[in-house]
């Protein structure tokens, strides 16, 4: 950069203090619309009783009350056992599938660019499409999938798949479900990750004799963190959080075997209509995920500062 | 031996002369991939017998019946109407809103400006799900269900923490001196921002807007509770025609593909914007 550029004087804009604000008034204005004073609303219903569909009950404050029977409720530890299983179970099969194809996808290959645009075609499927396309997939009999896996299974002569239709097999279709749409996103993190990383720690193993498998946890591993990190980060956020695919697919059902959180809550409170119970849980889980991606931030800002160093 | 194992070692490395077996797995992957979303298609164009026949019919004479239900029984132009309403004013107002935001953020030194990006950060987090029973309850009490407003303010606000923090970065790369020189050549700051910033940031918007879009257009939890019958968007729309007791699943193809193809037509046109602004973004 020529000197001239780098010794420009400071201008006049460093002194106005308000001009910042002003610029991002607009945004901070819609935030506190749509952000902080839901948040308010939330607090307030939870420490009520107000259940919309008995107006005639009387309202009283009934400060942490709500919260209490949320959290002696086993349905609660229930939502929260199964989203968590949903969200570790799927963003680690997500993740290794997704560096594997990423591994794979550094070689040399005709056609790269062709596999690369089918394999992330999953990835632009709106989310609620992508839940009534297994639906129908899986519509039990007559669906595609259904069809061809009991004619398999009545030829080998094990039992047909059940997929969405028992508790056991349910939570595992829709994690299935949820690895086929994702793995796409996880694998163009990974990749760009990848392509990222310089030659020459490589070229300087090869001349060691490193083998492979070191050369992969030694070089490649370390080098792709921050991509792995972000990739994790993004995933598991957006996994615990899932709705329109599971509300398609199983609603939770059968029975509450797939009953997440977010599923959970919808029930408590446009199904029973209790709004109270609906919005302490609301803060339950908004803590939960501040909680999480606090301390993911961390990590996140440790590693770029380690970079840095 | 070095040569079997590129995949682990030197990205430079040349093809490998017999890795058949890497586009047999490929080919596999691409299968499993691509699978429902031939099958929806074909399901569109299906006659309504062959739709639900069993076993599962690959052949058959393909009818455009599904799309004269959809758009002559169902008014699904309404609903896409509504869907492109709703998606590019918020797209638009997010983005334009969130720059000036992010330019803020990534410029100017003020007390809490840490704070402020975390906070806006924090929007983010909230389930939307959780979100949609306070909005509710307040959209009843401001007359805002069921309204064009409603939906473009809430889709708005979901959409700007990300575009804040994806144009912030972008911002940051930018040397500043840059618009200093033309600020002491006399511009005033909005013509040193227009002039100078924004060209340099045509592709990081660009990439910005697209994934806002199709956040926007794919948008499910607060349709499905927010809007009503002037402003109903195409997925809480298509849901309906699933749930019926008696389900036509070409019908059904056909609205899945309504929503899909513009998302898949427009990602396929802006490839290499989609996936450099997708990659470069989070990996920087």
């Amino acid at each position: 950069m020529p000197d001239a550029l780098r010794t420009a004087p400071k201008v006049a804009l460093q002194n106005r203090r308000w001009f910042p604000w002003l610029l991002m008034g607009p945004t901070l204005l819609i935030l506190f619309a749509v952000g902080i004073f839901p948040f308010g609303y939330s607090l307030y219903l939870a420490s009520t009783n107000i259940i919309l569909s008995k107006p005639y009950l009387e309202t009283y404050f009934v400060g942490l009350e709500q919260y209490q029977y949320l959290i002696q409720d086993p349905d609660f530890f229930n939502a929260l056992r199964i989203t968590l299983i949903f969200t570790v179970s799927a963003v680690f099969l997500e993740f290794w599938a997704g560096l594997g194809l990423a591994l794979l996808f550094r070689r040399q290959i005709r056609g790269k660019a062709l596999y690369r645009l089918a394999i992330l075609l999953p990835m632009v499927v709106p989310p609620l499409v992508v839940g009534l396309i297994w639906k129908y997939m899986l519509f039990p009999n007559s669906g595609l999938i259904s069809y061809y896996a009991n004619a398999l299974a009545g030829l080998i002569g094990i039992a047909p798949p059940t997929f969405l239709n028992e508790p056991g097999s349910a939570l595992q279709t829709l994690i299935f479900i949820d690895v086929w749409q994702w793995t796409p996103f996880m694998f163009l993190i990974l990749h760009a990750g990848l392509a990222a990383i310089p030659a020459e720690p490589y070229e300087a193993a090869e001349i060691d004799g490193a083998g492979a498998w070191r050369v992969f946890w030694t070089i490649t591993m370390p080098m792709l963190k921050p991509a792995i990190l972000i990739a994790l980060v993004i995933r598991t956020m957006d996994a615990f959080r899932t709705y329109d695919q599971i509300a398609v697919l199983t609603a939770g059902g059968p029975g509450n075997s797939t009953e997440t959180l977010n599923i959970w809550l919808t029930n408590l409170a446009f199904r029973f209509f209790d709004v109270s119970k609906g919005a302490a849980l609301s803060l339950i889980i908004f803590v939960l995920i501040l909680v999480m991606s606090t301390i993911f931030i961390r990590i996140l800002s440790r590693t770029r500062i380690d970079e840095g160093e | 031996m070095a040569r079997d194992l590129t995949s682990v070692t030197s990205p430079a490395a040349p093809e490998a002369e017999r890795n058949w077996w890497v586009h047999l797995v490929l080919l596999v992957i691409c299968v499993v991939a691509m699978l429902p979303v031939v099958w929806m298609v074909m399901t569109a164009f299906m006659p309504r017998d062959v739709a639900k026949a069993v076993p599962p019919q690959w052949i058959f004479t393909p009818t455009l019946d599904a799309f004269r239900v959809l758009i002559v029984d169902k008014g699904m132009l309404g609903y896409l109407k509504n869907s492109l309403i709703v998606s590019v004013t918020s797209t638009f107002l997010s983005v334009t809103l969130g720059m000036f935001c992010a330019y803020a953020l990534a410029r100017f030194d003020f007390a809490g400006k840490e704070d402020v990006s975390f906070w806006i950060l924090t929007n983010r987090m909230m389930p939307a799900v959780a979100v949609i029973l306070p909005m509710f309850l307040i959209f009843k009490t401001l007359n805002l269900l069921d309204t064009y407003f409603g939906l473009i303010l809430l889709y708005t606000a979901m959409q700007l923490p990300f575009v804040v923090w994806m144009l912030k970065g972008y911002f940051e790369d930018i040397p500043r001196q840059l618009e200093e020189i033309a600020l002491v050549d006399g511009d005033t700051w909005f013509g040193a921002f227009r002039r100078v910033v924004l060209p340099l940031m045509t592709p990081s918007i660009t990439a910005t807007a697209i994934f806002v879009l199709i956040l926007s257009w794919n948008e499910y939890a607060f349709a499905l509770f927010l809007s009503g019958s002037t402003t109903k968007t195409l997925p809480p729309a298509v849901v309906t025609f699933a749930v019926n007791a008696e389900v036509s699943w070409d019908v059904l193809g056909a609205a899945c593909l309504i929503i899909t193809a513009p998302i898949m037509i427009f990602v396929i046109a802006v490839q290499k914007q989609f996936i450099r602004g997708l990659s470069m973004g989070m990996v920087r």
